[in-house]
């Protein structure tokens, strides 16, 4: 970071004046010439060899150490160089230990390999680790350690409190795909009934009125048919509520309905399956029904594909509904639970950023946190299965994980080895 | 010529100073309407026209909006350039003019083009042009808040959408007819709307669309005039109200009939106020507040305006509600106060400097006062003249005045004429008589009035080269350059005629003239070295060359800037977050930031602007924060002796502590500046321009591959223009068509849904109110929500009605254009490169063929350059033929005042040893070359000239007249030596407050004020000792001639 001052005496500016300073100074036939300033010049992070790897130097000897990632899994590459003499690689010897945040310790071992030495061993990402080189050349050993860190955010803990970064343990658990469909209450077909004169005749008298509760048996009517001019009783088929009603005393039943009774003690959510989740929803499954504050659980008991008239296909839910609160016709969300399973590790959702082409987790260690590319399964919107990149018990950021990100990027972090 | 003006001075001489007090009251007059600002305008003459495009996101603000305006606009009159910028919600097109045109006559221009291109705009979207308003514009800032505890009528605390609408309805509107006030900007808070939230649910229920609620919003929210009746002879209006007032209102809207019953909108919807989508925020001190920006007319006087908004802000302040404070964050009066009494301390301790040199030297107190009187007639002459140019008085335009210079040619005719006339009376005696005073007074004036006239002239000239600078340097010291020449020319004017005219009035009692002490002693000293120095003439002309050599080289070692910084005072830093951040994120991230900032001791207020604010004069992205730190007065620091560098290296650190942001640290007017010139401000821009931004991009990338392994190319960046997320919902037409939906409908409902629709107003008295369709917040922010979005479709009569949005689009999170940049008309991405340790020339060549041969550009595309080497080179061009120009002038103005090519020479090799001392000057108070260092040597080199003028044309008189080469040397040394002293004197003790001064501003003053002191130290020693070597080495062969012929 420059210092204030520094930004103020801008380079552009600087040399913008050794121009105008020249020129206008010239009028005194006055060649007055300014040096530059030699500003901090850009610090090359670490010295490079030939392959483009870090270069480490001892006296004479020296290691050019790669990591090659070229179409394949990244590996470690090395080759040495006594004096100006490149060597062959059978001729030396080398090990490299990687400690990665969170003390995991990889080592390598190298064998020649072409032209150079080959380590045995995928690199794992991140490449965030401190790094222990041990190299042997004709009976000397050479050892070199450095720091090679990528994706790694030091944060003081008072100050992570403050940004609002909350911090969770990696474990099992469920994860739980849903699907949302709508629907309408109907009624049970079966407890529907609609009460017609068996013979036609005049309504001697209608017992309940539009709203009345029967139960099965009840008389419900009696009318006079005309044919034998005798008084026959018509009594209710089913237990349920008279819902509609066309008759009264001195009416000809003809063969209209003259009651229907329904009862709703038992509704069926119907409910619309369109063709995208068609193959996910199945008879069986199990559906959370909500219309405002109502809510109830039950299962798909099968699906119907109707007529063909539709593109879509419904579901039926049967519905227990003892305090009458489902009327037919209300419309009810569902949440139908398509899947359920257990897995060994998975992750809250809020804490995935996309880095470069990753999706990681930043997990905690002390006051530094790093990134952790995941391999991601199954997901339910909330949760998302760990396949690997993460271990159990690991802790990691959930909320404001966005902050972690935020500072990496804004620091330009390069991939670099 | 001269002789008749100068005795028609002395003739006329009542007439005369009648004259100069009529000048002097234009001068005071013209003072009240003087623009007084802190620094000079460097905004370039320019129209921001926004069109804000709500839910527009990059690509469609571009195509749909920005591209028909620029193209509407191109080919204007005095157009320079035209550049844009297309973000989410907004259009910005730029329009730059040619320098010097009427800002006026340019809104015109572009006002008659809108109404033309409004048409080919999307409906409802309005171009419309910002502030009549500069660089120097943001002239006042204040807060609206409410205390602790402070609650509204209904018991509630007060929550940000109320103060904004204080803000809007109460505060905005009286502040904005202050006078030379062009704008009141608000930033945070939430605009109040009436929102209406319909449940998607209950909407199926009752099979009514979001497009029905809209409807019936619209069609019951209205009032009506019905013309009037006249009954019985008396008029009756007929009105009929239907205007929503409150909630219930609203509620009771009916949308839908079923079943004949009335499904009013408490069916379906929420209703209740609601915050709008804003774009930008506003912060002090750790909370969340309402800011307010007055932006001044442009031309307006800052400090006045300034203060009329404070005032007018208190007055208000006495009529808000209990418990809301409006405060003043950021007021221009105190930085202009404060560069304004720098600049005064600095002219009045001047003057008074000369003023006591003048009578210590002339020892006459009324040739003194003569002389002195010049200075005040002059600045108002001066002033007078700004007002006519138009030129503001700043630390620039005030800050190369120096009165010691300004009374130079005065001081020379006064010094002639009290010698001259104290002589006569010696030899007569006696009082001398009118007619003969007046006689030696127009003598004694015209005698020296070549020499002092060809000498300013001279200094005048040598400011010359300045107008040939453009741009933002041109805009920086042209005013400087500007005053100083009039100051300079009224100088030259007055010494004509008033100081003879004065001259002659008031030189009348016994002349009291003495050589006094401290001269006699500078005479007895003087002759000595005189005559060693005519001894040792070759070695005295070795010296100075070596003196010459000596200080180029340590001129290299001093390192350079531009301009020294004008410290502000205050603070102002960008927070700088990454691509894609949200306003809310940023604002949670900038409360944290600002309370690590405010527990620093030094630390007074802090607040910031977040994002665009509501009129777009400086758009932002939301993860950008304008931050302003205003640091208390230094006596109340812990630690008062701590300088400023150091308050800001802790401030670093401080902020460096919060993660998440980037900063870069400039102050307030600065940063406008920077804002508002904004083009490419690295030494080299390479501009790639074209159509698909990918492409660019991807090019863009090639060429910085190019360019970063040159040598010198340091800070090689690429423009960022993507990065910014964005979830598309992309429509499935064979999908669709199965359910008979058209993607505009669908296109709507999303709209509505996420952005919101506005179906109408609500009027609460004069304030008004959006009324707004969206879904509840809750639905609005759960991405997997969208995907069951019902879509309405009546295509199936026996079908549920609606199908749910992901089932006919596809909802995807992808990452596009975060903003288009464009220029003249066609998209572009530019990479800029600094430039070290290697000339700029010869890199830009490099870099032009390495491009041009390693990037096969596709077609369509073209590769410009631009940045500040091209400005670099348009002013070597123009300075390249200013420079010998004004070279040639005044060698013209030597030879016609010599008649002699060797004197005009002799005079103008005199000139570099006279800047070594401005030089060791610089060195010795350890401070870089500048460019006001560099008018300092401008200024140096005409003090040089004048000095070797009076000189040398009296040493030729002597010569001339007594034909003794040493002896006329010696003796017109000796005569001299009271002028030059004197003329060196003033106008090096009239920079002495200004080199000292440690004031606001002072840091812009002070390397102009120490090269001229110890330049003039040098110039003096030359004149006195080195010019009369020099003169006798090249009149050799006269003085052998004479000597041989006297022999």
């Amino acid at each position: 970071m420059n210092s204030f001052v520094d930004i103020l005496r801008k380079p552009a500016a600087r040399a913008r004046f050794n121009t105008y300073g020249l020129l206008l100074l010239t009028t005194l036939a006055f060649p007055l010439y300014s040096a530059e300033e030699h500003g901090d010049a850009e610090e090359e992070e670490f010295a490079r060899g030939i392959h483009g790897g870090r270069l480490l130097e001892d006296g004479n000897f020296s290691v050019e150490l790669a990591i090659f990632e070229q179409g394949i899994p990244p590996e470690y590459r090395a080759w040495a160089i006594q004096g100006d003499m490149q060597l062959e690689p059978g001729q030396w010897q080398l090990d490299v230990e990687l400690t990665r945040l969170g003390g995991q310790v990889d080592e390598f071992r190298f064998a020649p390999n072409g032209g150079y030495l080959l380590g045995d061993a995928v690199v794992e990402e991140p490449h965030s680790f401190d790094v222990n080189v041990v190299a042997s050349y004709q009976g000397q050993s050479y050892r070199w350690q450095f720091e090679s860190h990528e994706g790694r955010v030091h944060l003081k803990d008072a100050m992570a409190q403050t940004m609002g970064i909350g911090v969770h343990f990696a474990e099992a658990g469920i994860i739980h795909q849903t699907r949302l469909l709508y629907g309408k209450i109907s009624p049970d077909p079966q407890q529907v009934s609609h009460i017609t004169a068996r013979y036609p005749g005049l309504i001697q008298a209608v017992r309940p009125t539009l709203g009345d509760t029967v139960s099965q048996g009840d008389l419900v009517i009696t009318v006079e048919a005309n044919d034998s001019l005798q008084t026959y009783e018509i009594h209710a088929p089913i237990s349920g509520v008279v819902v509609d009603s066309h008759a009264n005393p001195g009416e000809f039943a003809g063969n209209q309905h003259l009651l229907t009774i329904a009862n709703y003690d038992n509704v069926w959510a119907d409910l619309n399956v369109f063709p995208g989740e068609a193959q996910v929803i199945r008879a069986g499954q199990s559906v959370e029904l909500h219309m405002g504050e109502l809510s109830a659980t039950s299962t798909i008991r099968y699906l119907n594909p109707g007529q063909g008239l539709t593109p879509n296909v419904i579901a039926r839910v049967p519905l227990e509904n003892p305090d009458l609160v489902w009327t037919p016709g209300l419309l009810v969300e569902a949440r139908v639970t398509v899947d359920q399973f257990e897995v060994p590790l998975r992750i809250d959702n809020r804490a995935l950023q996309s880095f470069r082409d990753w999706q990681v987790v930043f997990i905690k260690i002390g006051e530094e946190y790093e990134i952790r590319p995941l391999e991601l399964g199954r997901t339910d919107g909330t949760f998302s299965e760990v396949l690997s990149g993460l271990n159990p018990g690991d802790r990691y950021v959930v909320e404001n994980s966005y902050l972690l990100k935020a500072d990496l990027e804004k620091s330009g972090a390069s991939h670099d080895h | 010529m001269i002789e008749f003006i100068l005795r028609s001075a002395i003739d006329r001489r009542w007439l005369v100073v009648t004259i100069v007090l009529g000048f002097c009251a234009l001068g005071i007059w013209s003072y009240q309407n003087l623009p007084i600002d802190a620094v000079p305008d460097i905004t370039n003459v320019q129209v921001q026209v926004n069109t804000e495009a709500p839910g527009y996101s990059p690509i469609e603000a571009e195509q749909r909006i920005t591209f028909p305006v620029e193209t509407g606009l191109a080919g204007l009159p005095n157009l320079s350039y035209t550049r844009s910028l297309s973000r989410y919600g907004l259009s910005q097109v730029t329009v730059v003019f040619e320098d010097g045109t009427d800002i006026y006559f340019a809104r015109n221009l572009i006002n008659e083009r809108l109404g033309v291109l409004k048409s080919q705009l999307p409906n409802g979207l309005e171009p419309e042009m910002g502030p009549i308003s500069t660089g120097l514009g943001e002239i006042f800032m204040y807060t609206v808040s409410a205390l602790p505890g402070a609650t509204k009528e209904d018991g509630t605390p007060y929550n940000s959408t109320d103060l904004r609408e204080i803000q809007d309805w109460i505060i905005r509107p009286q502040l904005i007819l202050v006078d030379g006030v062009t704008e009141i900007n608000s930033t945070g808070g939430f605009e109040k709307q009436y929102h209406v939230n319909p449940d998607p649910a209950r909407l199926l229920r009752w099979a009514i669309s979001m497009e029905q609620v809209v409807t019936a919003l619209r069609n019951n929210n209205d009032n009506r005039g019905a013309g009037y009746i006249e009954p019985n002879g008396q008029q009756l209006l007929v009105r009929s109200p239907g205007q929503l007032r409150t909630f219930e209102d609203i509620e009771n809207v009916v949308v839908a009939n079923r079943a004949g019953v009335a499904i009013r909108i408490k069916d379906v919807a929420e209703v209740g106020i609601g915050r709008q989508l804003r774009t930008g925020a506003a912060t002090r001190n750790g909370t969340e507040t309402v800011l307010g920006t007055a932006f001044m007319l442009m031309g307006e006087n800052s400090r006045a305006v300034a203060q009329g908004v404070a005032q007018k802000l208190e007055e208000i302040s006495l009529t808000l509600p209990p418990g809301i404070v409006a405060e003043a964050v950021y007021d221009r009066t105190t930085l202009v106060d404060k560069a304004i009494a720098t600049v005064l301390e600095n002219l009045l301790g001047g003057a008074l400097l000369v003023m006591v040199v003048l009578f210590l030297l002339l020892g006459n107190v009324r040739a003194a006062l003569i002389t002195a009187v010049v200075i005040p007639i002059s600045m108002l002459g001066t002033i007078t003249g700004m007002v006519t140019f138009g030129v503001s008085a700043n630390l620039m335009s005030l800050g190369a005045l120096d009165f010691g210079l300004i009374v130079d040619g005065a001081v020379i005719i006064v010094e002639n004429a009290v010698r001259r006339l104290s002589e006569a009376q010696r030899q007569q005696q006696t009082r001398i008589p009118v007619d003969q005073r007046l006689t030696i007074v127009f003598d004694a004036t015209n005698e020296v009035i070549r020499p002092s006239l060809f000498g300013i002239g001279i200094i005048t000239f040598v400011y010359l080269p300045i107008f040939a600078l453009t741009g933002i340097e041109g805009k920086m010291f042209h005013p400087m350059a500007i005053t100083v020449v009039l100051a300079l020319s009224t100088a030259l004017l007055l010494s004509m005629t008033l100081v003879p005219a004065a001259l002659a009035i008031f030189m009348t009692g016994k002349m009291a003239e003495r050589e006094n002490l401290l001269l006699r002693v500078l005479k007895r000293g003087y002759r000595p070295i005189l005559l060693l120095s005519l001894k040792l003439r070759w070695l005295v002309t070795f010296a100075a060359f070596v003196l010459v050599g000596f200080c180029i080289w340590l001129a290299t070692t001093l390192g350079s800037e531009f301009i020294p910084q004008l410290d502000e005072g205050d603070i102002a830093l960008h927070a700088l977050r990454i691509p894609g951040t949200g306003l809310d994120q940023s604002v949670r991230m900038q409360l944290v930031l600002e309370q690590e900032i405010i527990s620093l001791p030094e630390v007074d207020k802090v607040f910031s602007k977040i994002g665009t604010p509501e009129v777009a004069t400086d758009p932002m992205p939301p993860g950008v924060a304008d931050t302003f730190v205003m640091l208390k007065p230094r006596d109340q620091w812990p630690d008062p002796g701590k300088t400023k560098a150091e308050f800001v290296e802790e401030l670093q650190a401080t902020v460096m502590e919060v993660p998440g942001n980037n900063y870069e640290f400039t102050q307030p007017i600065e940063m406008r500046f920077n804002e508002l010139i904004s083009g490419v401000r690295a030494d080299l821009g390479v501009k790639i321009f074209g159509d698909d931004i990918e492409q660019l991009q991807r090019i863009a990338e090639q060429i910085k591959g190019v360019i970063e392994p040159l040598d010198g190319a340091t800070d090689v960046a690429v423009e960022q223009v993507s990065g910014l997320p964005i979830l598309t919902v992309s429509p499935r037409r064979e999908i669709m068509a199965r359910y008979g939906i058209n993607v505009s409908d669908l296109q709507s409902l999303v709209a509505t849904a996420i952005g919101g629709e506005k179906a109408g107003i609500i009027y609460e008295g004069d304030r008004r109110f959006d009324l707004v369709v969206r879904l509840p917040e809750k639905l609005r922010a759960d991405i997997q929500r969208l995907d069951y979005l019902p879509v309405p479709t009546s295509f199936y009569s026996d079908g549920p009605g609606y199908v749910p949005l992901g089932e006919v689009a596809f909802v995807e999170s992808t990452i596009g254009p975060n903003q288009i940049n464009r220029e003249n008309g066609k998209r572009r991405v530019v990479i800029t490169v600094n430039i070290r340790d290697r000339d700029l020339g010869s890199f830009v060549a490099d870099a032009r063929e390495r491009i041009s041969s390693q990037i096969a550009l596709p077609p369509g595309y073209w590769i410009e350059y631009g940045g500040t080497f091209q400005q670099l080179e348009s002013a070597q061009q123009r300075l390249s033929i200013v420079v010998p120009i004004t070279l040639v002038i005044i060698f013209g103005l030597l030879l016609m005042a010599f008649g002699s090519f060797k004197d005009a020479l002799i005079i103008y090799t005199g000139v570099p040893p006279a800047l070594t001392g401005g030089i060791l000057a610089l060195w010795y108070r350890d401070m870089p070359l500048s460019i006001s260092a560099g008018i300092g040597f401008i200024a140096l080199s005409g003090v040089a000239v004048l000095n070797g003028l009076i000189m040398l044309s009296f040493i030729r008189n002597l010569m001339e007249e007594r034909g003794d080469l040493n002896g006329a040397i010696v003796d017109g040394a000796m005569t001299r030596l009271r002028p030059v002293l004197m003329t060196a004197l003033v106008a090096s003790l009239g920079f002495v407050p200004m080199a000292l001064n440690t004031g606001t501003g002072a840091e812009v003053q002070r390397p102009l004020a120490t090269v001229v002191i110890g330049g003039i130290i040098s110039s003096t020693l030359l004149t006195l000792v080195v010019l009369p070597a020099f003169y006798r080495i090249a009149h050799w062969r006269e003085g052998e001639k004479r000597g041989l012929n006297e022999a």
